[in-house]
């Protein structure tokens, strides 16, 4: 009973900011209610007993990633945060069709999912083990090769950022004189 | 139901207590700041109102609330008020994964004193410490003035660098105690008759380093910089609201990562540790108080070194504290939690 409250207040605020990020015009507005989607996401993580997801969802999510928005947006000038009409329409227009084939596979990646996924077989794990344990013995066992993927995949972006961010002193030297 | 309506009243009572401790304690330490401070200067500090100025937090409480309640013509009122909340509530939410003592047993009801002893505290807290680079943000932005914006851009710098170190320079002691929960930490500590600042002694300088950036203390004050920010984010707030981001920044956030220090690496509730032979408890005296006072005594310590520190030293260049935190503090946690992976096993179990 109290799970189901809860679990309605979550999914429905998450559902409700989730709109916001949609249908508001100020840009620091969007960024706020995308904050409270997330935080609420976690929230529907830890009603359902995935205390792990849902602090990750909180340390990673809710902090690391949308603080870099709020950096941008801090940069942007107070009469540009304003402006009520869009500034990418035909844009906007254009990534319509390839917005709709990554929600699609989104869709058709979450059904595969759903029907390959354990039914009730890692329950017994996470009673012995605890939820940290489980996901951890998973994550190097049964996913080892797709999360050492993942990790050269992050660690050749941060190469590329390293590259990209670093001081280029010397190079538009001794032309002239 | 019976047991329900106990388990309610029990969670209630908790909140109450942790509230009213933590908010009035914090509210208390600016006397206890003010004292400090003077006596480092050789001046004798606030006097006046009260024996030894003990009721100037009351006074300074009365002064801020009745004050005009002034807000910029062309901020966002609706942020700007926003930003107060949110940097109040994370902050405080944080004290519901400290554990303040042992369990014990109370009209024969169990209480642990700890809100929530979820088994993954460790995570929570660390989340909602870098919660508060948002309310700095949307101070600095809603204020509308270039003070504030400079203010909470270094502030939200620092924390997102700081926010990295300090997630992994506690990486090793729950490598050591095997779990994310703090309740089972202490009590691991306590087990392996072993505070862990004797193994991880890197590990809690950083933390002390992370500690002092994030609550924004000297010599990481920058946000503030009242010579050259006059006080950076909080120009525009004015009355209680003003007093408010302190408040939080340099006194509840200050007690609560001094209290996960203290759980961390200095044995939570345990009293003093003598490495793999056991305890010494000088205070057994006071019976089944004995281990709360140990914790208050710990958090204290640690509370009066950053005192000390904000009143000695000057403070850092914000390019010089970031290049700390990547090129200095970062590495050192790697190697660190390198060794410690590696060595852990072998040694340990």
């Amino acid at each position: 009973m109290m799970q189901w409250i809860a679990f309605l207040f979550f999914a429905s605020m998450t559902l409700l900011s989730a709109l916001g990020v949609v249908f508001l015009s100020n840009i620091i507005y969007v960024i706020l209610s995308l904050l409270s989607t997330l935080v609420m996401v976690a929230g529907i993580f830890f009603v359902a007993g995935a205390e792990l997801v849902g602090a990750l969802q909180l340390l990673i999510y809710a902090v690391a990633i949308a603080v870099f928005y709020v950096l941008v947006l801090t940069a942007v000038p107070w009469e540009k945060a304003l402006k009520k009409d869009s500034h990418y329409r035909i844009e906007g227009v254009l990534t319509f069709p390839i917005l709709l084939a990554f929600y699609l596979e989104i869709i058709l990646v979450f059904l595969l999912g759903v029907s390959v996924s354990p039914k009730g077989q890692i329950r017994e794990f996470i009673q012995n083990l605890g939820n940290t344990q489980v996901v951890g013995s998973i994550l190097f066992s049964k996913y080892f090769f797709a999360f050492e993927l993942v990790s050269l995949v992050l660690l050749v972006g941060m190469i590329g950022a390293v590259l990209i961010g670093r001081k280029e002193d010397k190079t538009y030297e001794d032309s002239t004189s | 139901m019976g047991s329900l309506f106990v388990q309610l009243l029990v969670i209630g009572i908790k909140i109450l207590v942790i509230l009213g401790v933590v908010l009035g304690l914090g509210a208390y330490l600016t006397w206890v700041e003010r004292k400090v401070a003077a006596h480092i200067q050789r001046r004798p500090g606030p006097m006046v109102v009260g024996w030894h100025g003990l009721l100037q937090p009351l006074a300074d409480g009365l002064k801020l609330i009745t004050k005009e309640d002034i807000f910029p013509r062309t901020g966002n009122r609706f942020l700007y008020n926003l930003a107060l909340v949110l940097a109040l509530v994370p902050a405080v939410l944080v004290f519901a994964v400290v554990p303040f003592g042992p369990e014990f047993e109370f009209f024969g009801v169990k209480v642990k004193p700890i809100l929530t002893d979820v088994n993954v505290g460790l995570l929570l807290v660390f989340a909602l410490g870098s919660m508060a680079v948002y309310a700095i943000a949307l101070a600095g932005w809603a204020s509308n003035s270039k003070y504030a914006l400079i203010g909470s851009m270094r502030k939200a710098g620092i924390i997102v660098s700081y926010e990295v170190v300090i997630t992994f320079a506690v990486m090793g002691p729950v490598i050591l105690a095997g779990t994310l929960s703090t309740y089972e930490i202490v009590q691991q500590q306590i087990n392996q008759k072993l505070w862990y600042i004797w193994l991880q002694p890197i590990a809690f300088v950083v933390y002390m380093f992370a500690m002092l950036a994030e609550t924004g203390r000297v010599p990481f004050d920058i946000q503030e910089a009242e010579a050259e920010l006059v006080t950076g984010f909080t120009v525009e707030y004015g009355g209680i609201k003003f007093g408010l981001f302190p408040l939080v920044e340099w006194y509840v956030e200050v007690l609560s990562l001094s209290a996960i220090a203290v759980v961390l690496f200095l044995g939570g509730w345990s009293p003093i540790n003598i490495p793999f032979l056991g305890f010494i408890d000088p205070l057994f005296f006071l019976g089944p108080l004995s281990p709360f006072v140990w914790f208050v005594l710990k958090v204290a310590l640690l509370f009066l070194f950053v005192l000390w520190l904000h009143w000695t030293l000057p403070r850092y260049r914000i390019d010089q504290i970031t290049e700390t935190a990547w090129k200095v503090m970062l590495p050192l946690t790697f190697v660190n939690l390198v060794l410690t992976a590696v060595l852990a096993p072998i040694v340990w179990r």
